[in-house]
């Protein structure tokens, strides 16, 4: 076998070496090159920015655990924010496996910017439906959800105040790992109920959300790890999208040579069968 | 730190590092890993549901508040646990006839509205604008997603790609080079979605390599370092027994 | 019998589907209150249908044990795994923490749950540096294109790119809001309207997989 044929049929194991090197070292040795902020980001952190204090935030984690690495820390920084403007935020989800984490976040950043429970946010917890439940939140939350995640009952809550359905939210953002996400809850929420939306979403997902973004239906769009690390910047509040930037960097350029090294190895061998098999004729 | 969180700490490195090692071979260990994923996450959903369904949204809501007619959907609900039944699996029919006709209600005028009117309402949008006091202006700037020409871009790609799946039509002539547009505009959004998918998996590794990278503190007791060692370990004698094993049979 | 069996639930799907989709466009309250009610009706049987989903699992591993079939070690692990958590999870109520202390199934989901299902998801990073390598190649002029648009937004993405080649990083914005955005419409709007189209066709019947269970 020529050394291009070699090449060509390479151990897997090789490449999965290649790619495990790559994302190990910028964890361990960071550089920090400086990030841009796209106008999609700017959009969620323009409008949240512009609420009034005591205005209604509802932030749906539509996620489970296999996508906590890029949402998790959208989900940090959105809290963060939401809560350093003092507003009212409630918080659910849709995805039944995500509902512990989803708790844990929520009461962590409550915890750290000194936030009260049931009276500066409330978390809803998790019910089956996932379509029914938007519907049903945009006729009466009270019947979607009688008792926040600790049991308590919803109706007398302080925090949910002038508060019936979801005509009432100042602006909802769903951070979506599939569906339920983005999309159902502007099909079967903003198109009836006529809240302002933004979303979030894996970078599987994001490029299937840019026709929503271009006309208007949702005001921003968080895609992926590289959104959650421009919030972050945002914000003025680093976390862990900025310090895996570093290593987003590395693998893409370890891709992009793989990617270019195959197409080399590829047209030389090509142009071998072509040449021997004219020598042949 | 803990005792349950140091333990918790050697437990999930543990695991971890079992379905890590399918990048090697398939063995026992991440087979083990593989069927505890699938239990533990079927007996999550299990409380889950019981505590939301069954709790809050029926047994508080009829005991304590006297909803009755909640009883309905618990009949219907019942009815579907017919399926396991062979004689009278055909009445859970009558379960899933009333949901998949409400879902398909609800669904028909709200995907209307929102994806096919308002989408289309985006894409047919005046291509000169009308700037009071400048006139009718063409605003020719690339980086706009906004501007007249993209909007000209827009409308040229959305065309094109509905034309080309439309396949009643035979695509020759003035067809074949709309088609051939549509699909150009197609391999590009694929690019940008294979773009995107490697970007999404790549941050997915990124985030499980951070935590084994902080789990190698020694205030856990350096679960990382120790249990690699013990994983490869495990790896070489698995491998060195399956060799062995193979001469033997010859 | 073939009544009871075939018809009725057509019937039912027939009447509920134009009832909810003609509700849309009736803003009476009475309509509303139909609305309200039934989608919290779509909630509680949304939990039974997860029971129907989980059970099935159930059985299938029941029988690989019984038979004791190659792997059924494995079933047993899987076993223990849901019964353990089950138990965990009714015994500590159903939450993860209380009053901010992490329950016995707080640590379940915590150090088991979610490594498990995250590392699940990471290995495929290395299976698509894998497939990219030995697959994606320029065969075509159309697989040229798509390998290029795929570099330059995998370049434009990430900060290194937008350090090494500033141009990169507008390419790909505009990549992603004009082309891409432009192509998934149209994606949309077809597949919207195959949903509605199907939709229609289950209502009035054409269309009845759905029903399954039993003989016609």
């Amino acid at each position: 076998m020529t050394f291009t044929e070699r090449m060509l049929k390479i151990d897997r194991r090789i490449i999965f070496l290649v790619i495990g090197v790559c994302t190990l070292l910028p964890l361990l040795y960071p550089v920090g090159l400086p990030i841009k902020i796209s106008q999609e980001v700017r959009g969620v952190y323009d409008h949240i920015e512009s609420l009034p204090e005591g205005s209604t935030f509802l932030l749906s984690l539509d996620f489970d655990p296999a996508s906590k690495p890029e949402l998790h820390p959208q989900s940090i920084s959105l809290l963060r924010h939401a809560f350093r403007k003092n507003l009212r935020v409630i918080a659910l989800t849709l995805w039944v496996s995500g509902t512990g984490m989803a708790d844990q976040v929520v009461t962590q950043v409550a915890r750290e910017m000194g936030k009260e429970n049931g009276k500066d946010y409330v978390f809803l917890g998790w019910s089956p439906g996932g379509t029914a439940v938007i519907i049903n939140m945009g006729q009466d939350l009270y019947g979607a959800f009688p008792a926040d995640y600790n049991g308590k009952s919803t109706k007398g809550l302080p925090v949910l105040q002038g508060v019936q359905s979801l005509r009432d939210v100042n602006y909802a953002v769903s951070l979506g790992a599939g569906r339920p996400g983005v999309e159902e809850w502007y099909v079967f929420g903003r198109d009836k109920y006529k809240f302002e939306l933004g979303g979030g979403c894996t970078g599987v997902m994001a490029p299937g959300l840019y026709p929503l973004l271009r006309s208007g239906q949702i005001n921003g769009l968080i895609g992926g790890l590289r959104g959650a690390a421009e919030y972050e910047i945002l914000i003025d509040q680093k976390g862990k999208a900025v310090a895996g930037m570093d290593a987003q960097s590395a693998t893409h350029l370890a891709i992009i040579v793989l990617v270019i090294m195959c197409n080399l190895f590829y047209f030389s061998s090509r142009s071998r069968a072509r040449q021997q098999g004219q020598a042949g004729a | 730190m803990s005792i349950e969180l140091i333990i918790g700490a050697w437990v999930a490195t543990g695991l971890t590092l079992f379905i890590f090692t399918f990048l090697y071979k398939d063995n026992p260990l991440f087979k083990l890993a593989e069927n505890l994923y699938v239990g533990v996450s079927v007996g999550y959903t299990i409380v889950k549901t019981y505590d939301t369904v069954i709790v809050q949204l029926i047994w508080k809501p009829i005991v304590e508040h006297g909803e009755w007619a909640l009883l309905i959907p618990v009949a219907i609900g019942m009815l579907m646990l017919t399926r396991y039944v062979p004689k009278a699996a055909w009445i859970s029919r009558y379960a899933f006839a009333f949901i998949v006709g409400v879902g398909s209600g609800l669904a028909i005028p709200r995907t209307i509205s929102s994806f096919i009117l308002k989408q289309i309402e985006d894409t047919v949008r005046p291509l000169l604008t009308m700037v009071p006091g400048e006139g009718v202006t063409f605003t020719w700037s690339l980086l706009n997603p906004a501007s007249s020409l993209n909007s000209i871009i827009i409308l040229i790609g959305v065309s094109s790609v509905l034309f080309y799946f439309f396949f009643s039509v035979e695509h020759t002539g003035p067809g074949k080079v709309v088609a051939r547009t549509g699909i150009m505009f197609l391999m590009i959004a694929f690019g940008a979605a294979f773009g995107y998918t490697v970007m999404a998996r790549m941050s997915l590794l990124i985030g499980r390599l951070t935590d084994l990278v902080e789990f190698t503190d020694p205030s856990y007791g350096r679960p990382s370092l120790w249990l690699l060692g013990l994983t490869i370990l495990t790896l070489v004698v698995m491998a060195r027994r399956s060799t062995g094993k193979q001469p033997k049979e010859e | 019998m073939i009544f009871l069996r075939r018809q009725v639930p057509l019937l039912i799907t027939l009447i509920t589907g134009l009832v909810f989709a003609g509700q849309y466009y009736v803003p009476h309250p009475a309509s509303e209150q139909m609305l309200t009610s039934v989608t919290k009706w779509l909630q509680i049987i949304g939990g039974f249908a997860l029971v129907l989903g989980v059970s099935s699992l159930f059985h299938v591993h029941a029988v690989k044990i019984r038979r004791k079939e190659a792997g059924w070690g494995y079933s047993f692990v899987l076993y223990i795994g849901m019964l353990g958590t089950i138990a965990v999870g009714l015994w500590a109520n159903g939450k993860e923490a209380v009053d901010g202390t992490m329950t016995a199934f707080g640590w379940v989901y915590n150090f088991m749950m979610v490594p498990l299902q995250s590392t699940m998801f990471a290995i495929l990073a290395f299976f698509i540096a894998s497939a990219a390598y030995r697959s994606f190649r320029a065969r075509s002029r159309e697989a040229a294109v798509l390998l290029i648009a795929a570099v330059i937004v995998m370049m434009g993405r990430v900060p290194l790119g937008e350090y090494l080649i500033p141009l990169s990083g507008d390419l790909s914005q505009w990549i992603l809001n004009v082309l891409n955005a432009s192509v998934r419409r149209a994606i949309l709007i077809g597949v919207s309207l195959g949903t509605v189209a199907l939709s229609i066709k289950i209502i009035f019947g054409m269309e009845r997989s759905y029903l399954g269970g039993g003989k016609e």
